[in-house]
């Protein structure tokens, strides 16, 4: 055999011993010591990741797959050197390593694999996978629950996702997703198949990224331990956003699809925000804060703006995976909070010139739509936190100047050197978008204007309460497919019998 | 009785609980010492639910560990009506399980298909726990049930979820007002008058996260000389679930409560008769560790010579391991044990703060504060202005309108700080404080010599330290080190607001080397050698390390003593954690390995047990250190610097018996709740814990009730409890007649003793007696001290 050649295939079969070794970690477990093994085959996935990423186009994957596929090892690396002294003790370390390699193993079959089939088994997979994580503790109903919540919301989303790739293959004959992506940039006419598959398939990504209405499984499984919900926001609910990107080119040939994930997208990404401000708890805040964040993630999709949508996916997991580990330190931050100086309440002029200024200059440099996410941040930022000295605006500023900067960087960045975005964006779903969250901004900054105005009271105790869209769901859940749970504690009290009487 | 008073009596008996960030342990039954311990246990039993005993199978593995024996057991029973057979046949039997008396939510209950339905019993606690998280974070100063009455009135969420459609307007239908509210729902319920007490207290029980929150704001009030009658407005909100279910519910509703009703008495009968034989299985394991202790003051005490160093550490039973490892290395090493806050009652105001933070015990009132004076105003400025910045970060990290433009510019700047964070590179050490000195009255008027010299004098009184002082008296204050815990602060000093000890034992030190305060000092009769120089440390109680303060105030001439003291420090840190690092499953085999794996453990964002904190304490010895420096009690006593011939009224012991005994007291009763209950009177599992309100509390997952007291973390490795919980048994050096003077004297103390909360025991080392306490009026035992 020629040497050269054998070399110039490595790379290529690289991506291929990702899930191998996780797999095989996770069967070791039975005989080795668990995170050992676990330690050892996630610092190696890692390194394989990072360095699949390196090698490039050579090792046959796409960009988006690359991007991935480093997220996925990184984070399993640091969730998983983070649950070995967090389960210290734990009785139940085995299962919880074995459950944490397979459903790391089946994220990475999913992210590297060609075919649509392929990947909604490992899709599934992973989600049969992190229920064991999710049931850690049996013995807590609230657990059983939740996890109960999110296996339903899930399976309904496996129908629906299996219904697009029927369709699919039924229409075009192939699962392979580049054939699919051929096909969909020379084909002059989408059969009707296609956009119901597309449609089907963006009704499973809104199931699977938690959006509204069927959103109460994420706000509620903050019954696993700290690592399994980092996971969770970091390494599970974002694939839909991924799905939707390696199929870019076939929903841009499906406006209906389209609009249906910005409609989807934004509704959750503002009222999640909005939710998310009032929240108390610091788990179930970042539980709101990530639903709107993949709703934000859906509407980049809808838009067309794919690159910006696969950015905002791996910038969310970074940002979400460290704000869940590191969620014990909130008290450390509340100290902090109590010692600094109290801020004022904002003026309504400096937050509509600083709206104006940071909108026209926007406009100015010819930013697209989707910009209006820094133009809110640094108007919002400029607003709510100056006006206490030249210190503190100083301050203020170079944050927000510094926001922009980044956040310009890393669309250079995402790009991958090139540009067919927004092209596709409809114009009515772009201003849609910037209204709407120039809209929370208005709202926002209302509300912390006039706290004790009878709107802001009114409307906080339905905000704070997740605008009741979970509690009919649950009920539903309880209704027609009720958990089945461990038994409650033996009746207490009334010792004599429950007479019923007639 | 009438209402107001039926309503005082409930709300009463629920102790405080502090907010995390400046957490003290408490007696979750505090506010119930009045009775005996048993009668407590059957009323928070039969009205909660709540358990105040181990399971059976736990005195089992006592015995059969061969720790709890027969001669135990013969002395338990003594003047007990039980027979030695009984509490023997016990030990194989499993404990009859108690039931607890029924409210509405568990009736109501019974009419659901909890298949198919969520059960109230869990949901009306739950709601109410969001409803005051939300209360408690905001205070809007709007009484508690007006403020629940208007949310209530607007919430969907019990109809639904539960089903409960005419839940707003029966919310609409209560009266306004917490007191008529009460009054109006206890009439419609037709609670006995007899019964309103007990009922309204287990409802309170239902809630008791938030009630013991409600009864923190109650205790701060006090010390504050004002009232607040938060926890009645909790009771209004719990009773208004009652009645609503009641009114919206099945309409046999009503009549199955009352039929629940008349079983009470007998929920109650069973609940006190249950227990007595695990009662006295519980006094027979407390015997057996009383035993040991006596056992080894009965040995020849070790010879020390004239002191080198007076190194004073808190009475933390952490204390007693570097104690004695510090001790070993010599005679001339003299330690003593005095309260961690150095009897200095002050705030601190850290440079660039905006608020003072408390460090001084919950049971007291701050009269002092301390200031950085060490940093110039500019650096001030500097730090206040780095504080803005992180907050400003922070907002723009997690408010609405920022968030998302932030994830999308920094959020990949995360997965950095992640792996940094992983590797411990970012931990953070607590920032120390400059040069915290003691420089004013709590209401801001400087301080007077005559002010400063009367602290001064106290506190060396305070530790029996009056005559004889070494060259170098080291004031070693105790803290912790731990990341991203949010019950750092129970590590850092269970009594003293969860602060570390640093800034009081700073500005302990150089208040007593003031010459104006030597010299005032030897007015009043205390004489410190010129050649005596205080100095301030923190001992490092994760990682056994001490470090040292202010050492550029340190005279030339103490150089070398300083430098003797540093090498002792260090060895005496070697050998404490070659005693703890193994039960922390470090398995380490050299000094310098087992010091670097604990720092790791220290610096780990992920650890759950960086110490072992002050579990498995059992006891406090009051006494001189020469009688008990022979003793090795495995860190698990509290031990206080006592020599009752340099006290001749007994003021000084007065002193300690009535604060730092009941602080020893409160953490106690706070690990054996903890662990006896940890449901109800723990946290529960430290790696779903949940913090809300920034610094409230944890709950535990996704919601459930505010929990209480220690994590299952802190008690328990996985495999088995490693905190044993036992009762505090007080050992105090002193004559009985002194004792019994005092216990009369003040009626708290009293009541713990003769009702079996705490014990005590008299110890006269040089006279070769011991005496217990007996309670009541039946005067002193004579114990064996051999």
């Amino acid at each position: 055999m020629n040497p050269e050649l054998t070399l110039s295939t490595l790379p290529l079969a690289l991506p291929g011993v990702l899930p191998f070794l996780l797999f095989a970690g996770a069967l070791a477990t039975w005989w080795a010591r668990p995170f050992r093994v676990a330690r050892g085959v996630t610092l190696a996935t890692a390194v394989l990741a990072v360095g699949a990423g390196v090698l490039g186009a050579s090792t046959g994957l796409e960009p988006t797959q690359r991007v991935m596929l480093a997220l996925v090892g990184l984070i399993g690396f640091v969730i998983t050197r983070y649950a070995e002294p967090y389960l210290e003790g734990d009785p139940r370390r085995p299962p919880f390593v074995r459950a944490l390699l397979t459903t790391l193993g089946a994220v990475t079959v999913l992210v590297i694999t060609p075919n649509l089939g392929v990947l909604w088994v490992a899709w599934m997979g992973s989600s049969l996978a992190l229920h064991q994580l999710l049931t850690h503790r049996p013995d807590r109903p609230q657990a059983l629950v939740a996890a109960h919540k999110k296996f339903l919301v899930s399976r309904l989303a496996d129908v629906t996702i299996v219904t697009a790739a029927c369709l699919l293959y039924v229409e075009l004959g192939t699962l392979d997703i580049e054939a699919l992506g051929t096909w969909a940039r020379g084909a002059t006419h989408v059969p009707l198949a296609v956009h119901l598959a597309m449609v089907s398939l963006v009704l499973g990504v809104a199931l699977k990224s938690a959006q509204l209405p069927f959103h109460g499984w994420l706000t509620q499984v903050m019954e696993a331990p700290t690592p399994v919900s980092a996971l969770l926001h970091a390494g599970v609910v974002n694939i839909g956003g991924f799905v939707l990107i390696r199929l870019a080119p076939v929903l841009e040939r499906t406006p209906l699809a389209m609009a249906l994930l910005v409609g989807i997208g934004l509704t959750t990404a503002l009222v999640g925000a909005a939710v998310m401000s009032t929240q108390q708890s610091i788990k179930v805040k970042l539980a709101w804060s990530t639903c709107a964040q993949m709703g934000l993630m859906l509407v980049q999709c809808g838009l067309g703006a794919w690159s910006l949508a696969l950015l905002h996916l791996v910038a969310h997991s970074a940002y979400k995976a460290h704000a869940f580990l590191i969620a014990g330190s909130t008290v450390d931050q509340w100290r902090i909070a109590a010692q600094a100086p109290t801020r004022e309440r904002p003026s309504i002029g400096v937050a509509l010139v600083a709206l104006l200024g940071t909108g026209s200059l926007a406009w100015a440099l010819g930013a697209p739509a989707l910009s209006v996410l820094w133009v809110v941040a640094v108007a919002g930022h400029l607003s709510l936190g100056t006006g206490r000295g030249w210190w503190s605006s100083a301050l203020v500023v170079a944050q927000a100047g510094a926001l922009v900067g980044m956040t310009l960087v890393w669309h250079a960045v995402f790009s991958f050197g090139s540009t067919p975005e927004h092209a596709t964006a409809g114009s009515i779903s772009a201003a849609l978008v910037a209204a709407g969250f120039v809209g929370l901004y208005l709202l926002q900054l209302g509300l912390a204007r006039w706290p004790s105005s009878d709107l802001a009271r009114g409307l906080r105790p339905h905000l704070y309460a997740g605008l009741y869209l979970d509690e009919g769901f649950t009920r539903l859940t309880f209704r027609i497919w009720p958990p089945s749970l461990p038994p409650r504690p033996a009746p207490i009290a009334p010792s004599t019998p429950i007479v019923q009487e007639a | 009785m009438n209402l107001e008073s039926q309503i005082q009596a409930a709300t009463h008996v629920i102790a405080p609980t502090w907010p995390l960030d400046r957490s003290i342990a408490v007696n979750p039954l505090w506010e119930r010492v009045d009775r005996p311990m048993a009668t407590a246990a059957a009323e928070v039993a039969s009205r909660g639910g709540f358990e105040l005993l181990m399971p059976r199978s736990w005195y089992r593995s006592e015995w059969d560990a061969g720790r709890l024996r027969r001669e135990h057991l013969v002395q338990a029973v003594q003047g007990s009506p039980v027979s030695l057979a009984t509490v023997l046949a016990a030990l194989n039997r499993p404990r009859p399980t108690v039931e607890r008396r029924a409210r509405v939510t568990d009736v109501a209950d019974e009419y659901r298909d909890l298949v198919r339905q969520e059960a109230w019993a869990d949901y009306v606690p739950h709601h109410i726990s969001q409803f005051c998280a939300d209360a408690f974070a905001n205070d809007t100063g709007t009484p508690l049930f007006q403020a629940w009455k208007r949310s209530a009135q607007t919430d969907r969420g019990p109809s639904l979820r539960m089903g409960a459609t005419a839940f707003r307007d029966l919310v609409a239908g209560l009266p306004d007002d917490a007191e008529t509210s009460i009054a109006a729902a206890l009439a419609m319920l037709e609670i006995p008058e007899r019964e309103v007490v007990a009922y309204l207290e287990s409802l309170l029980l239902d809630v008791n996260g938030w009630a013991s929150w409600c009864a923190y704001r109650r205790w701060t009030a006090r010390l504050e000389q004002r009232e607040d009658h938060t926890l009645t407005e909790l009771l209004a909100i719990r009773l208004a679930w009652e009645r609503i279910l009641i009114e919206g519910g099945e309409p046999k509703l009503a009549s199955r409560f009352r039929h629940a009703m008349a079983s009470w008495p007998q929920v109650d009968r069973q609940a006190s008769e249950a227990n007595e034989v695990d009662w006295l299985l519980q006094s027979a394991v407390e015997i057996a560790w009383r035993e040991g202790v006596l056992t080894q003051l009965a040995q020849a005490p070790q010879a020390s010579s004239e002191p080198a160093v007076q190194a004073v550490f808190c009475i933390d039973v952490r204390s007693e391991v570097f104690r004695r490892a510090f001790e070993a290395q010599g005679p001339q090493l003299h330690t003593l044990g005095f309260a961690g806050f150095f009897g200095l009652p002050a705030v601190y105001v850290p440079a660039g703060s905006a608020t003072a933070r408390p460090q001084l015990p919950g049971l007291l009132a701050p009269r002092f504060k301390i200031t950085d004076t060490g940093v110039t105003e500019a650096g001030a400025a500097r730090r206040s202005q780095a504080l803005d910045a992180t907050l400003s970060w922070k907002h723009l990290k997690s408010d609405p309108t920022t968030t998302f433009g932030f994830v999308e510019g920094a959020g990949l700047l995360f997965a950095a700080r992640m792996v940094l964070d992983g590797l411990g590179w970012t931990a953070q050490a607590p920032r120390g404080a400059a040069r915290p000195r003691l420089t004013a009255s709590i209401d801001d008027v400087p301080l007077t010599t005559a002010n400063k010299c009367a602290l001064a004098e106290g506190i060396l009184r305070g530790m029996s330290l009056t005559t004889g002082f070494a060259r170098v008296v080291l004031l070693a204050g105790h803290g912790s080190q731990t990341q991203n815990n949010p019950h750092a602060a129970g590590l850092d000093c269970g009594a003293c607001c969860g602060q570390s000890g640093e800034v009081n034992a700073r500005a302990t030190a150089a208040l007593l080397n003031e010459p104006a305060v030597r010299q005032g000092l030897a007015e009043r009769g205390i004489e410190v050698p010129q050649t005596t120089h205080f100095l301030a440390g923190l001992h490092n109680t994760t990682t056994d390390e001490v470090q040292l303060y202010d050492l550029d105030e340190v005279p030339d001439t103490h150089r070398p003593d300083l430098e003797a003291l540093v090498t002792w420090l260090r060895a005496a840190g070697d050998r404490a954690r070659l005693e703890r690092a193994p039960k922390l499953g470090v398995q380490a085999t050299t000094d310098a390995a087992r010091l670097a794996a604990l720092q790791e453990r220290a610096r780990g964002w992920a650890t759950v047990r960086p110490e072992w904190g002050l579990a498995g304490n059992a006891g406090l010895i009051v006494a001189r250190r020469a009688s008990i420096r022979h003793l090795d009690l495995a860190g698990r006593a509290f031990l206080h610097e006592y020599k009752h011939e340099q006290d001749p009224n007994h003021a000084v012991l007065e002193g300690i018996l009535t604060a730092p005994m009941l602080v020893a007291h409160w953490i106690n009763l706070q690990y054996y709740a903890s662990t006896v209950d940890n449901l109800h009177l723990g946290s529960g599992d430290k790696t779903l814990h949940n913090v809300v309100g920034g610094h409230l509390g944890v709950l535990e997952g996704n919601g459930g009730d505010l929990r209480i007291g220690l994590p299952l973390q802190c008690l328990h490795d996985g495999s088995q409890w490693v905190h044993a919980p036992l009762r505090l048994s007080v050992f105090v050096e002193a004559p009985t007649e002194a004792v019994q003077r005092i216990v009369d004297a003040h009626p708290v103390v009293k009541s713990l003793l003769d009702h079996g909360w705490v014990s005590l025991t008299c110890i006269r080392p040089d006279l070769g007696t011991a005496a217990a306490y007996r309670g009541g009026d039946e005067g002193w035992a004579d114990v064996p001290l051999a």
